[in-house]
């Protein structure tokens, strides 16, 4: 749904290719394939694609990413006033997408660096793994086991509890 | 006789294979729709490569189902082609939105919100704009809320009433001190 706007993380270490010194006179096939492909199948396709974008820039037109305002949270809205109820339903509903394609962001970004490093994946990508594990313990514990039919009741409600559990410990751990 | 059995095995392959062709292939436009063209089919004979004998081959009618699938193309493709064809041309010639920041001290319409131009003309001409939704399902908890409110009250109303006795509600019909005959309680020994 969302694109990583940090593209930093994808780009790829340069090449090191050596550059070779011909011995034969045999001439490369790969050459020969490669001109083919660029004459019988890049060639046309792309000079359609600009001409049709060359169409299309004649009337360019932008759409945005809508922002919304913030409305008062649900633990803000008066008991019986259905209509604060609704609106923070609905912001949480929101928050809850947005989480969501936050971790996606991160779980490409570890794949990305996977695939980026090969065999050196588990010492040079481990800032990424950590990142991951803290973002998915974060979502775990706030949207975790509400279940298909998780509202912002009963995420609410899962937050009271793991406050006073943090307070049981802290005072077990004080005492 | 042992030969008829042959050709008769032959045309059933041959009107197998027809139909099968006929199945896969749809229409033949070599040879023209108006010409007469002698029924059947033809089937190679033993020791003559030149003509083959003409059969006459029987099988169950294929009428009804090619005439469905006809029917099917058709009431298909009516609809089907024009729109492909405005699709391609909007997809083509108009193409999609491009993603840009929302710019200083404006306010984008709310349809501005959708990339594909076509989805952007259905939220700007045929539906309502979100927040118009968003107010009408508002209104309706509304509407919804009082009226619970209503019935609770009412029926707090009707218990408090009910059990002091002193509200408008819960008055029953007595009938009149006057006609009460009070005659038979004149005398002490009834």
């Amino acid at each position: 749904m969302s694109e990583d706007s940090d593209r930093e993380a994808y780009k790829l270490p340069p090449t090191r290719t050596p550059h070779s010194d011909r011995i034969t006179s045999v001439p490369n096939p790969v050459d020969l394939i490669q001109t083919a492909f660029s004459y019988v199948v890049d060639a046309p396709i792309t000079f359609v694609r600009e001409w049709i974008e060359r169409q299309q820039a004649k009337n360019k037109f932008y759409y945005y990413h809508q922002k919304f305002r913030r409305v008062p949270d649900l633990s803000e809205c008066l008991e019986g006033d259905y209509l604060c109820y609704f609106e923070a339903e609905a912001q949480w509903r929101r928050d809850r997408l947005v989480d969501q394609q936050i971790v996606e962001i991160i779980r490409e970004r570890v794949g990305a660096c996977k695939h980026r490093e090969g065999p050196n994946h588990f010492q040079n990508c481990a800032k990424e793994m950590e990142l991951l594990a803290q973002v998915t313990k974060a979502y775990q514990d706030r949207y975790g086991d509400l279940g298909v039919h998780g509202n912002a009741r009963t995420c609410l409600m899962k937050q009271k509890h793991r406050m006073m559990e943090e307070r049981k410990a802290q005072a077990s751990e004080s005492q | 006789m042992a030969a008829m059995s042959l050709l008769l095995r032959a045309a059933a392959a041959c009107g197998a294979r027809r139909a099968a062709s006929g199945a896969a292939g749809g229409t033949r436009l070599s040879g023209l729709t108006g010409t007469a063209r002698l029924p059947g089919t033809l089937v190679p004979v033993r020791h003559s490569s030149s003509h083959g004998k003409r059969m006459f081959i029987i099988k169950a009618t294929s009428f009804y189902d090619k005439r469905f699938l006809r029917m099917l193309r058709f009431y298909v493709f009516l609809t089907g082609i024009p729109a492909a064809l405005f699709i391609t041309y909007v997809n083509i010639f108009i193409g999609k939105a491009e993603l840009a920041e929302i710019p200083e001290g404006y306010v984008p319409e709310y349809w501005e919100y959708y990339q594909h131009p076509i989805t952007r003309w259905i939220a700007r001409y045929l539906l309502d704009p979100p927040e118009k939704d968003y107010e009408k399902e508002m209104a309706l908890l509304d509407v919804e809320a009082k009226k619970t409110e209503l019935r609770l009250k009412e029926l707090q109303a009707r218990k408090l009433m009910r059990h002091r006795g002193d509200g408008p509600w819960y008055h029953y019909e007595t009938p009149d001190k006057n006609l009460i005959d009070n005659s038979m309680k004149a005398t002490p020994d009834n």
